[in-house]
């Protein structure tokens, strides 16, 4: 209720992270996010521990049923992961790149899904009309709340910004086992053809090389802010449309009015949750898959040999490549 | 309560190297107990299902040389029976050839005994016929002559007529 109330006359102060109440970690606040993303992080590793048990290969004493999931959320889990796995990732990455970065992708997708799930549910919103209830007085700090958990993790820049930087460090890291310092360098410089070719070329391979260098930087800074944007935009909408009742109500509006707005708004908002809900897979997908085009990106030739290989192979059995 | 207008582009060193900590605990605690076990099972479907179909594949082909052996064979009996018919047709003609001409060197043979029988016959009779002649003859002779004429004479005088008849009938 503090919160919507406040939310009214400021939508922000819902979105942005805040500091709880009493929980400080060397002289400054333990904020919201870093709590929510621990428990859901928790969360998140229970679930999919039980959904990898009812996925993984059962006894043989099962039968033919040992290959089948033994859950729904298995179910669900798996068919996230042959997707994301056969439709989306292998075409981009290649079948090595794939096997090796799939673990990493898949945590990256499901974590920053779940903490956007997370984010969609009114955990701080039920803890302070709890609070309300209990009808006692809170001296509340600037930028603090007395919710321990909830809130939407990634709309806070620097969460974002946190799995961006580990995207960049892979990326780069990639790059340097694929292509080396050297072809990382030619990389930078627009390829070895350009590299290696006339000196007429040099201004165009340095003016390459300014707009690849600022671009190794600017590709995580555009996951961090395009999730975060996302989350900020679809939250403050969410937040403005749940408000529109107390707005009513402080404009003095009679209950007729009130009441008409409330509902129109709690419909607008589910409307927009459901919305919300899609955004949140899709901003998840759309981070971890642009990380996967970044990584296919730093090995690029070496993909390139692996469809020469595959071709190879292919016509080596009297079979198209494609 | 105060609650100041909130800037959610303000930068927090916390939770920037909390989000790192935590999703790199959890890359690794999911990479080493969660994603291992849910490929592992989807490859060993994978592997499963790809060897039920290699499996009916195998099947399927092997059905299919089954079905081309026993169209094979079912020509090969076909032709058999049809060369068998063909022989038997071929058999029954000779043999009905064969049997026809034995008949008919039967019947021949038949015939030419019945002729020989007949002309036997016809001599007889007409041995028979010329001795009652000569027998009747020499009766009403000697009806006119009015005398008997012993056995003696009457075989003497049939043996003249019939040498007299067979003189001239040659």
């Amino acid at each position: 209720m503090i919160s919507l109330l406040a939310s009214a006359s400021d939508p922000m102060s819902h979105i942005v992270d805040k500091g709880l109440h009493e929980f400080d970690f060397l002289g400054r606040p333990m904020m919201l996010s870093m709590v929510t993303m621990t428990v859901t992080a928790i969360v998140l590793v229970v679930l999919l521990r039980w959904a990898a048990r009812s996925i993984a290969t059962g006894p043989e004493s099962m039968g033919n049923k040992r290959f089948v999931s033994q859950s729904a959320f298995g179910g669900v889990i798996e068919v996230m992961v042959l997707y994301l796995r056969d439709q989306m990732l292998e075409p981009v990455m290649g079948a090595r790149l794939t096997r090796k970065y799939l673990p990493f992708l898949l945590s990256m997708f499901f974590f920053i899904l779940a903490l956007n799930i997370v984010g969609l549910i009114p955990f701080v919103e039920v803890q302070e009309f709890i609070y309300s209830l209990r009808g006692e007085a809170f001296e509340i700090k600037e930028n603090r709340t007395l919710a321990i958990f909830g809130g939407a993790a990634t709309a806070s820049i620097s969460v974002t910004g946190g799995m961006a930087l580990i995207s960049f460090v892979l990326i780069q890291v990639q790059g340097f086992r694929e292509l080396g310092v050297k072809g990382w360098l030619e990389h930078l410089c627009g390829g070895h053809d350009l590299v290696s070719g006339s000196p007429l070329l040099y201004p165009i391979v340095l003016l390459v090389f300014v707009v690849e260098f600022f671009g190794l930087f600017v590709k995580p800074a555009a996951l961090a802010i395009r999730l975060f944007a996302n989350m900020v935009a679809g939250h403050t909408l969410l937040i403005v449309f749940t408000s529109f009742g107390v707005l009513a109500a402080n404009a003095g509006l009679g209950w007729f009015g009130v009441g008409a707005i409330t509902v129109v708004s709690a419909i607008g908002a589910m409307l927009i949750t459901l919305l919300e809900v899609f955004v949140a897979l899709l901003q998840a997908f759309v981070f971890m898959f642009l990380t996967a085009v970044f990584i296919s990106l730093m090995a690029h030739e070496d993909h390139g040999n692996e469809e020469a290989h595959a071709e190879a192979a292919a016509h080596a059995h009297g079979a198209p490549a494609h | 309560m105060m609650l100041a207008s909130a800037n959610p582009l303000e930068f927090n060193l916390f939770p920037f190297i909390t989000t790192m900590v935590v999703f790199g605990t959890v890359a690794v605690g999911l990479g080493i107990f969660v994603w291992p076990k849910i490929l592992k099972g989807l490859d060993d479907r994978n592997a499963k299902i790809l060897g039920e179909i290699a499996a009916a594949e195998a099947a399927r082909t092997a059905a299919a040389a089954k079905q081309k052996e026993f169209e094979q064979k079912l020509q090969e009996a076909m032709e058999q029976s049809s060369r068998m018919i063909r022989e038997a047709k071929a058999e029954a003609v000779r043999m009905g050839e064969e049997l026809r001409a034995r008949s008919e060197a039967e019947l021949a043979e038949r015939a030419r005994r019945a002729q020989d029988e007949i002309e036997s016959a016809r001599r007889t009779a007409v041995a028979e016929l010329e001795a009652h002649a000569a027998t009747l003859a020499v009766s009403i002779a000697s009806r006119i002559l009015k005398r008997e004429i012993s056995a003696t004479d009457q075989k003497r005088m049939v043996e003249e007529s019939l040498a007299g008849m067979q003189g001239k009938s040659r």
